[in-house]
């Protein structure tokens, strides 16, 4: 796995305080302001560091540390106002917070990247955009009117933000965040802080979107639907250039599917909802589909390289194994449709982050003949997403789709070969 | 016996109103065209001949590249047998669409240089893009088609799909005026010309429509579309711009109506199929020593052989269009019996989309799909002769 030096921590008990939750945008002014106090002077200090660092190689000890602060400080009231840490931070961005990033010591980095640096952050920064704090961020400051900065710097439409906004919700009514939620958003916010860090000058390791090499050990729940990961991250430059219309007689075929697949949910809906389970044949049939959504969304978006059988046929590198029919609760079953409008919040999200790795990992696959494994993996992670959440709006399980950034349940290997054991 | 009734059949179809041993008079071309505009056209024209040949050349040589070992794609797919094949195809369409692509730019480039378009290059690019998709939804449907059949019929799976292709271009040519958006005519004049000359040719009169294509070209053309209900005559809008006087529109109207009244679509159709059904038993028979068309591996063979034929056939075909065309002059001629206006807007091709009224004849024969300027005009003495 890649270690990179700018690594997150969470320390995290999932436990909130609905009193400050209900309150948490307000509560959030003070540090907000700050926030856009310290972007200002950590623009200029960045802009003397960058300065300096061109000449000597690496940033002054103490530009080091005020932007280290900085960086810290950032993720600290992102983290705070994304919900995914519950006590007040504090202002000066010292470590010790419950969702923290370390930051290594100052070290020497090549100067050519350091003179380009603003360049080969781009595309870190629009994925950043993307995985959004849904508060401050290097990439832009307060008043700078550029879209990538905008974008960056508000997280708007971004991943943490979207896991901000209903873990809201789920925290006040319990007093307590969802794992996944709060694991999505911290991963969120993590690789905002690579992004950061490789902004301002504190590491020249490129940022890496692969949730497993960020710090934490994800928790991965026991779910029927689980992914199963099996691509060696090769890609052949000429499918990948014409990846899109390679695509067209699939996107034909997934349309015609759709149209069947939509009578035999709603049919599997009435027997779930009369035997307390779904029947087999629509189970087989709904799964399939499940399975070559999941396939067509890995070869689009270029999280797998070889061209997808059309039935939906296990086997694929990059698959979901779908358990068999089991008994789901009536209620679940009935409110179905209502109940998914949250994990239907998610995948629009990741729907979009998708099309972001399709995009950024299209420009590297055909540059390198590869696929970086970070935006593979993060790319692995909303097909699974995406896969659950259609098994679940599907009513081949009750189990609700698991939002945690998580490829792999890390102590429990027999969980992703459930299905082949099935 | 099949020999046979393929010929019995060509010659059903080979039928044509123009009078046999029709004498067409000398022209002379200096006399009717600028000497300069004619100088103008041919090097415009020359420089397609040239291009022409060298792209098919690196055409031919990128697909039998990839007939050699286009198979290497095949660990590229998950697909199983079809899905394998289709991919394979794709792949074949991608690389001759990337090979073409610095034949279509030079070819901008020349018509930029000669007036005959405003096209940009990278618009040029972006623009094929959406018919290059078209390309490979067709070729994975004919593939479906096709593998599908040689895994059921392996040897005799060619008897079947011909039909199926043949249906299908007929599917094509029926819908096709219902896909392409053109606007109404508006000009009373023509519409009332195309109601009279309608009824002059014996038919019901044709639906007329406007397309516009100054985006990529400022040549006037027009063309006819469909058959059964869904005829249609459709004008570019760069031959409504002026630049043509409106008897010459009008033979353009009558040589497009005479082609619907001449049945030449549903001619077009039968001559396909006289010519699909020998085809795909060469390239079953092509095949064979890939395992055949049921075998992924010989759809990049399969590509080339398709491309070969295709080139093959292009004099045949054009020698068909020519004597199509040449029918529908002089049916238009008979409608119109206006040979000056006639005489006019043949030159008037020459001038404005820089036709080489007198290609030689290697060129003529392999590449014009339209009797040359030169016949044209003779065509319209000759019956200004017959008519006295």
């Amino acid at each position: 796995m890649d270690d990179h030096p700018v690594r997150i921590t969470v320390d995290d008990d999932l436990r909130r305080s609905r009193l400050t939750v209900f309150f948490r945008l307000l509560l959030a002014i003070p540090l907000l302001i700050w926030l856009a106090l310290w972007s200002i002077v950590a623009l200029l200090t960045a802009i003397v560091g960058w300065f300096a660092a061109l000449f000597t190689g690496r940033l002054p000890e103490g530009l080091h540390k005020f932007l280290a602060g900085y960086v810290r400080f950032t993720l600290h009231v992102s983290a705070y106002v994304g919900m995914a840490a519950n006590p007040y931070p504090g202002f000066t961005g010292e470590p010790g917070y419950p969702v923290d990033a370390v930051i290594p010591a100052r070290e020497p980095q090549r100067r050519w990247k350091i003179a380009l640096r603003l360049l080969l952050a781009i595309p870190a920064l629009v994925l950043a955009g993307m995985l959004g704090s849904g508060a401050g961020g290097a990439g832009g400051t307060p008043g700078d009117d550029s879209k990538l900065a905008w974008f960056t710097n508000t997280g708007v439409g971004g991943v943490a933000a979207a896991c901000a906004i209903l873990g809201w919700f789920v925290a006040l009514a319990r007093g307590r965040m969802p794992l996944g939620l709060r694991d999505l958003g911290a991963y969120g916010i993590g690789y905002t802080a690579q992004a950061n860090a490789y902004l301002l000058l504190l590491t020249d390791r490129y940022p890496n979107a692969n949730p497993e090499a960020l710090g934490p050990t994800w928790s991965l729940p026991e779910h029927p639907v689980l992914l199963e990961l099996a691509d060696d991250g090769r890609r052949s430059r000429l499918t990948v250039l014409f990846r899109f219309l390679l695509a067209l007689p699939h996107f034909v075929w997934l349309l015609l599917w759709s149209i069947a697949a939509f009578v035999a949910v709603l049919a599997n809906w009435f027997v779930a909802l009369f035997r307390g389970r779904s029947a087999g044949p629509l189970h087989r049939f709904l799964a399939a589909y499940v399975r070559y959504s999941a396939h067509l969304d890995a070869y689009v978006y270029l999280v797998a390289n070889p061209f997808p059988g059309f039935t939906g046929a296990p086997g694929y590198p990059v698959d979901v194994s779908i358990g068999p029919a089991e008994s789901q609760s009536r209620w679940v079953t009935f409110f179905r449709v209502f109940l998914a409008i949250p994990a239907f919040i998610i995948s629009t999200v990741l729907n979009i982050v998708l099309l972001v790795v399709g995009i950024l990992g299209w420009f590297a696959a055909l540059a390198t003949g590869q696929m970086p494994t970070g935006i593979r993996n993060l790319g692995a992670v909303a097909v699974r997403y995406l896969a659950q959440t259609n098994a679940y709006v599907f009513v081949l399980t009750d189990h609700y789709p698991f939002t945690g950034p998580a490829l792999r349940a890390p102590a429990e290997p027999d969980m992703v070969v459930a299905e082949a054991a099935a | 016996m099949l020999a046979g009734a393929w010929a019995a059949a060509a010659y059903a179809l080979w039928q044509s109103r123009v009078p046999g041993g029709l004498d067409l008079p000398e022209v002379d071309l200096a006399g009717r065209i600028d000497p300069d505009v004619i100088a103008r056209s041919k090097r415009y024209e020359s420089f397609f001949r040239i291009e022409f040949v060298v792209a098919q050349l690196v055409l031919i040589g990128v697909l039998i590249a990839y007939a050699r070992w286009g198979i290497r794609f095949a660990r590229e797919s998950a697909a199983g047998r079809i899905g394998t094949g289709m991919l394979l195809g794709m792949i074949g369409l991608a690389l001759v669409w990337i090979s073409q692509v610095p034949f279509r730019l030079a070819e901008v480039w020349w018509d930029r240089r000669y007036d005959q378009t405003d096209a940009g290059y990278v618009e040029t690019l972006f623009a094929n893009w959406f018919e290059l998709g078209a390309e490979f939804l067709f070729i994975c449907f004919a593939l479906v088609i096709v593998m599908a059949l040689a895994g059921r019929f392996p040897r005799r799976w060619w008897l079947g799909a011909a039909p199926v292709f043949v249906g299908l271009a007929a599917l094509f040519a029926f819908i096709f005026p219902y896909l392409s958006a053109t606007e109404p005519l508006g000009r009373p004049d023509l519409e009332a010309a195309a109601r009279d000359y309608a009824k002059q040719q014996g038919i019901e009169p044709v639906r007329l429509g406007v397309e516009d294509v100054t985006d990529f070209t400022s040549a006037p053309n027009a063309y006819a579309v469909g058959f059964g209900p869904s005829k249609r005559i459709v004008f570019w809008n760069t031959l409504l711009d002026g630049r043509f006087s409106d008897g010459e529109v009008k033979v353009v109207l009558a040589h497009e109506l005479a082609h619907h009244s001449r049945n030449h679509i549903p001619e077009s159709l039968g001559w396909y199929a006289l010519f699909a059904i020998p085809g795909a038993w060469l390239i079953a028979v092509a095949t064979r020593r890939r395992g055949g068309m049921a075998n992924a591996a010989a759809v990049p063979l399969s590509l080339l052989v398709i491309v070969v034929l295709n080139l093959l056939s292009t004099p045949v075909y054009n020698a068909i269009s020519r004597h199509m065309e040449q029918e529908s002059d002089w049916v238009a001629l008979e409608t119109t019996r206006d040979p000056d206006s006639a005489g006019g807007l043949f030159e008037n091709f020459t001038i404005e989309s820089l036709n080489d009224p007198a290609p030689p004849t290697w060129s003529y024969l392999l590449f014009d799909s339209h009797p040359s300027v030169e016949q044209r005009i003779a065509m319209a003495e000759a019956w200004r002769e017959r008519s006295k």
